[in-house]
């Protein structure tokens, strides 16, 4: 029963409009970002290297597919997470809203099965934004741009990684994306088991997130004890495989502090829906 | 008229110096001449602080008088000044002169040690140093010292193509300037990071 109500929310999801805004969203934002590195990509680069480039000279094909996908999630990752809430953090609160929870709730399903199939829902559909910004980004700037070494700048410096150690990085790190991403699914499922209307889950994920990640960027000692402990803090924990060598105790440290993260979401949902009054 | 013989014997002295150190520069220059063309599979070891890369095959391709021209597959990192300009600056005997300022061992040769001067007030090129085996007309180090990029350090090392005055291998010594990374596309945003470092070796 289970799956066949997951089987419906996934079909629910797709009959929703709003869930095309996303991928119509991706699809035009790495569209742009193409062209513009197509026109104009030389001058982002020398942005990059300007600091080296006085002594230094960089030969081969730094424009390539591999910097264009690696740009890419840089840009968007810091977006997506609106996508995302804008479909997950409607699954509960809409149902409430549209009055059709009640009916719902009179299928022979536990409240439990009916939150867990949301949830999984709102994961495969998370899966395919992410699944679909690696195909435009990564293989669709393969084929425009070519391949070539990957060049990342980060807080030590240049990292220059060789074309032939790029993919394997990016298969972990979309994984590592997909589950900052699914952080944010289920923290807009828990809000929304507490709401009877659209909006609200959904602005106040994003209210979470931009709090969130102000904490973690103010300079200010106070929050310094609390800055490893907010998930925005390790949303972008996937940079870390573009390391060399690579932090695997930090990954792992941020992928279980994701992890707990969404358990934690998921049992307020759960909690929280079985013991929703639901009077709509 | 002591003082007068003094000066006169310094003078010759000097002028003759002078004329050593040309004749050197120039029978290093006419043997790099002899070369109108060529191509060079190079492997390429960069040792750059704040830059991790691996080892790069590239290929270096020359046409007299100065077209170079470098195609890597990868990301290769050379120095910006170096690789012909050297050569380049050196064709055009007219734009310089050169003083003898001794000679120094370098490993068991007996290196000639000129400086070369540049006679032109645009040159980027401040003062070129050159040890030079005499012997072989080779240059075995050098050191340009230039507006825009500070100080580079050249060792050679000469194989089968000596004759021709081509190196098998160089090791590139750069001074490199305070590398500041834009902290907008770093990695980590709470970092900024200003490193004050010295030397990459290429």
């Amino acid at each position: 029963m289970l799956w066949k109500n997951t089987y419906n929310e996934f079909i629910k999801i797709l009959a929703k409009p709003r869930s095309y805004i996303g991928l119509a969203a991706l699809t035009l934002l790495i569209c742009i970002i193409l062209f513009a590195m197509k026109a104009d990509g030389r001058m982002y680069i020398s942005f990059v290297t300007a600091s080296f480039e006085q002594t230094l000279s960089f030969n081969g094909n730094i424009l390539n597919g591999n910097l264009i996908a690696f740009i890419v999630l840089q840009m968007l990752i810091v977006h997506i997470p609106l996508l995302v809430a804008l479909v997950t953090g409607d699954l509960l609160s809409g149902e409430a809203a549209m009055g059709t929870l009640r009916m719902l709730l009179t299928k022979p399903i536990s409240r439990s099965q009916v939150v867990l199939s949301k949830l999984i829902a709102a994961a495969v559909y998370t899966f395919i934004l992410v699944i679909w910004m690696g195909f435009l980004a990564l293989m669709v700037g393969r084929w425009v741009f070519g391949s070539g070494d990957l060049i990342v700048l980060n807080s030590d410096g240049l990292v220059i990684l060789n074309d032939a150690d790029v993919l394997w990085r990016y298969g972990l790190a979309f994984l590592v994306a997909y589950l900052a991403l699914l952080t944010i699914a289920t923290l807009s499922v828990a809000f929304s088991a507490f709401a009877d209307n659209s909006i609200g889950p959904i602005v106040s994920t994003m209210a979470v997130i931009i709090l969130f990640t102000i904490i973690g960027s103010l300079d200010v000692s106070v929050f310094d004890s609390v800055k490893p402990w907010l998930f925005t803090t390790h949303m972008a924990s996937w940079r870390s495989f573009f390391n060399d060598p690579v932090p695997w105790s930090a990954i792992w440290e941020s992928i279980w502090i994701l992890l707990a993260h969404n358990i934690l979401f998921v049992a307020i949902a759960l909690i929280q829906f079985q013991r929703k009054d639901i009077t709509s | 008229m002591k003082h007068l013989f003094f000066i006169s014997i310094l003078l010759t002295h000097f002028i003759s110096r002078a004329q050593d150190a040309n004749e050197l520069v120039k029978a290093v220059r006419i043997k790099l001449e002899k070369v109108t063309d060529y191509s060079a599979n190079v492997h390429i070891k960069a040792q750059v602080p704040m830059i991790k890369i691996d080892e790069v095959d590239a290929q270096v391709f020359y046409k007299q008088p100065n077209q170079m021209k470098v195609e890597s597959k990868g990301i290769a990192i050379l120095p910006k000044q170096g690789l012909g300009e050297l050569n380049n600056f050196l064709t055009n005997e007219k734009a310089y002169t050169c003083a003898l300022n001794g000679y120094k061992m370098l490993g068991d040769v007996k290196t000639a040690v000129v400086s070369v001067l540049p006679l032109t007030e645009n040159s980027d090129v401040i003062l070129v140093k050159l040890w030079i085996d005499p012997v072989k007309d080779l240059i075995l180090q050098s050191q340009i010292t230039s507006k825009s990029n500070g100080t580079l350090d050249v060792d050679y090392f000469y194989g089968d193509q000596a004759k021709y005055g081509l190196p098998y291998k160089m090791i590139f010594t750069i001074d490199v300037k305070k590398f500041k990374l834009p902290k907008s596309v770093a990695a980590d945003l709470h970092m900024t990071s200003i490193k004050e470092v010295s030397k990459a070796v290429v």
